[in-house]
């Protein structure tokens, strides 16, 4: 166990010196290549947050892009209003003539920094509640989630006059905070990203390898013996939604400082199942490297579409059913299999297996 | 990256040439030289949701910039065009526009086709001063320095189309649209004309992007019995309306429906039967009969085959490419840069197929409306044509503000 969280904590150093120090090295320090890499560094969070409920306690989150939406948002309508004086424009285009009072508090960065994590963590948190206090497991989370996913993307497309609508929020300040202006482009502001992401990913880490991990794991791997054991597997499962969640939103938050605008495709079904892609292709049992195949993806995404104008949907499309085919746990199964082997032959010592791991997650912790 | 001077190389070099490797390097190493060729953004989506038309955009561009190369450039300089496909996704929209003027340093893009899009580019292009060149007829109230806006504005549109309804149908609209902000602007817009020519709205509905259950709007037309069907219904779903509506039996000589969104695309998508007898307001329609658009016709049907169709948008993406090579031609060629290009376009008059259209002080373009009605055979039938060229009035529903070229005046 605590070699497993050594591993980890190795594998966190190197991540982020790498992110720190390697990427803008071979970027040549050019403000669009870096940006280009922020971007996916506030998609490798999702990727993270996902790993937490569907890697480590089982719990398939298909509505995962909702709660990144909703951070994206939280921090939109804050640089919208930046950007306005009085009414912001889209608001009037719909005949609203006076400021919803649920904007006002987005005045204040304060509140919408605290808010773009909260909101999310209490609408995951209660959503967490009514589901896993009544027992719902398996796949049935995914379905319900997903639901929430496709109703509150509905929702927010369908309130134009207080959301943007279809064309989402445009037209944004730049955030500043303490006077420094967050100029997408600087070195600054990577090193933003990539702080957030070392931090977010040094949570997670800490998570999987605390007790309160060991007890998602269980959960994961058993939730009736869990539960016989004496905890109380509605609340474990609640708080990781909670956390998922409010990690979640953060890279919303981010993602919307880098790409400058929000848009209700952020809390799109092909996104959130994209998310689920990501995070199969790093490897769902581990946070970080949750975020490796985010990052992996969307790098392949970019420089397949370079290179193949056409067509680079389908080569994408092929990789993954092979990943899913023949790497059912991603790249970090590949390299827990690859260790395990040298050690075998390294140590001739039979019988010391993995922990026990699901290929097919939908039907773990099915509960009667 | 390779593949990309490959694609400039083209035109030049052949495709024989083409896999070599001096070829690469002779290409490359003309951007480099002062005769270098100016690399242009092509930003449709070949893929995903909206990539029907947009396909039909991208192609219709990517023709003008050929038969640009292929009559010998511009000062003699090749366009080098860069495509990038953003897969109908806002997100990717802005990545891509990002990647073709910051890296790819395009002097200018062309694309897009829905308000979401556009409005994904927005940021980057104001924030690099660079040009995007926007072919789409849409809503109005925006005011970019940054952006040549190709398509009609409501006032383009509805000016004529409306009383000529009101006069030819009755006063009475039934006004059914997307759930989103085009729809809505032209209803605003449509809903001033109504005031002043005495017609009025018996109900006004919309329906989310995509839908395509349209039986209980059907029954409320049942119901209502409305003069006129004031359609800005979009792609898939007004596809799936004009089928029903005809299905329904409901009698385009009584009840027309009367579009501002319906083109040849989407008529092919209909069928002509069901599409027949309705009334669409464009300032381009296939059949118009100027040499011009019997050329541009001729040209796109030889090169993408004999049953495409090209419409009022992909019209607007062909003869921007042509303004912009007008525009280029009076830069001086040692300071090309987005805004001499844009200073250079102001006033640009050209022979699109449409007419002869002018670039406005504020990018928008001066055009010539048409009111079509549709034939079974897939053909708008030019009934009224507008006497004379429409100026574009981007801020025509909102009395005191004006785009002008130093953006929006508010009086």
């Amino acid at each position: 166990m605590s070699s497993k969280f050594q591993f980890e904590l190795v594998a966190l150093v190197i991540f982020a010196v790498v992110i720190a120090f390697g990427v803008p090295a071979v970027m040549n320090y050019d403000g669009f290549e870096l940006n280009t890499f922020a971007r996916y560094l506030a998609l490798a969070i999702v990727s993270m947050a996902l790993a937490l409920s569907w890697g480590v306690t089982g719990l398939l989150n298909l509505g995962q892009a909702a709660t990144f939406g909703m951070g994206s948002y939280a921090m939109a309508m804050h640089l919208k209003l930046r950007a306005s004086s009085g009414l912001p424009d889209f608001m009037s285009w719909n005949n609203v003539s006076e400021l919803p009072l649920f904007w006002v508090p987005f005045n204040s960065l304060a509140f919408t920094l605290l808010a773009g994590l909260l909101i999310p963590a209490f609408i995951g948190g209660l959503i967490g509640i009514f589901m896993f206090r009544a027992r719902i497991a398996g796949v049935f989370v995914a379905i319900i989630t997903l639901a929430f996913l496709v109703a509150f993307q509905l929702l927010v497309i369908n309130q134009q006059g207080l959301t943007g609508g279809q064309n989402g929020l445009t037209g944004l300040a730049q955030m500043t905070l303490f006077g420094w202006a967050f100029d997408p482009y600087s070195m600054g502001f990577y090193y933003l990203v990539a702080g957030c992401v070392t931090v977010a990913l040094a949570i997670g880490v800490y998570l999987t390898h605390s007790k309160f991990g060991l007890v998602l794991r269980a959960i994961r791997e058993d939730a009736d013996r869990t539960r016989f054991f004496g905890y109380n597997v509605a609340n474990y499962k609640t708080l990781v939604f909670c956390i998922s969640a409010a990690l979640a939103g953060w890279a919303g938050m981010l993602y919307t400082l880098v790409l400058e605008f929000a848009s209700p495709t952020y809390m799109g079904v092909s996104f959130s199942l994209a998310i689920v892609i990501w995070c199969a292709v790093g490897g769902r049992e581990s946070v970080i490297a949750a975020a490796f195949g985010a990052i992996v993806v969307n790098m392949l995404e970019g420089r397949l579409s370079d290179i193949f104008v056409e067509g680079w949907h389908l080569i994408l499309g092929v990789i993954f059913v092979l990943v899913v085919m023949f790497m059912p746990r991603g790249i970090f199964g590949l390299l827990v299999e690859g260790a395990q082997k040298l050690r075998t032959v390294g140590r001739a010592r039979p019988g010391h297996a993995v922990e026990p791991l699901s290929t097919t997650p939908l039907e773990t912790n099915q509960e009667r | 990256m390779k593949r990309r001077d490959f694609l400039g190389g083209m035109g030049a070099v052949g495709t024989a040439g083409m896999l070599s490797t001096p070829a690469l390097l002779a290409s490359s190493g003309r951007a480099l030289a002062q005769g270098a060729d100016i690399p242009v953004g092509l930003l449709f989506s070949l893929t995903g949701a909206v990539a029907v038309v947009e396909s039909t955009l991208h192609d219709a561009a990517l023709m003008a910039i050929e038969e640009i190369n292929a009559s010998g450039g511009i000062h003699g300089r090749q366009l080098r065009p860069i495509i990038e496909d953003p897969a109908s996704d806002p997100a990717t929209y802005a990545n891509r526009a990002r990647r073709l003027m910051i890296r790819d340093k395009c002097v200018s893009v062309f694309g897009s086709y829905t308000s979401a899009s556009r409005q994904a580019v927005l940021p980057v292009t104001e924030q690099r001063n660079n040009l995007y060149w926007y072919p789409t007829l849409y809503e109005g109230r925006e005011c970019s320095r940054n952006v040549m806006y190709g398509g009609a504005v409501p006032n383009q549109q509805q000016d004529d189309l409306i009383p000529w309804a009101i006069e030819n149908f009755g006063p009475r609209f039934f006004m059914i649209g997307n759930n989103y902000v085009y729809p809505k602007e032209e209803n605003n817009y449509c809903k001033t004309l109504l005031a002043k020519y005495g017609g009025e709205v018996v109900n006004e509905e919309y329906v989310p992007l995509g839908h395509s259950d349209f039986s209980s709007v059907i029954n409320r037309i049942r119901a209502e019995k409305p003069d006129v069907i004031f359609a800005t219904v979009v792609g898939d779903s007004d596809v799936a309306f004009a089928r029903q509506y005809h299905a329904a039996e409901l009698d385009p000589s009584q009840m027309p429906v009367v579009s501002l969104t319906r083109s040849e695309v989407e008529v092919k998508a209909i069928g002509g039967e069901a599409a027949a007898g309705h009334f669409s307001s464009a300032p381009y329609f296939m059949g118009h009969g100027t040499p011009e658009n019997e050329k541009f016709v001729e040209a796109y049907k030889s090169r993408y085959g004999g049953d495409q169709v090209t419409h009022f948008v992909s019209e607007a993406a062909y003869f921007q490419v042509y303004q912009f090579k007008a525009a280029l031609e009076k830069v001086d060629p040692a300071n090309i840069t987005p805004q001499t290009i844009r200073d250079a376009a102001v006033g640009l008059t050209l022979n699109a197929p449409q007419g002869e259209v002018l670039i406005d002080e504020n990018l928008h373009t001066h055009l010539w409306p048409k009111i079509g009605q549709w034939k079974t055979d897939g053909q708008a039938e030019v009934l009224v044509e507008s006497k004379e060229r429409i100026a574009p009035r981007p801020y025509a529903a909102y009395e005191g503000q004006t785009c002008t070229g130093e953006g929006l005046v508010k009086a």
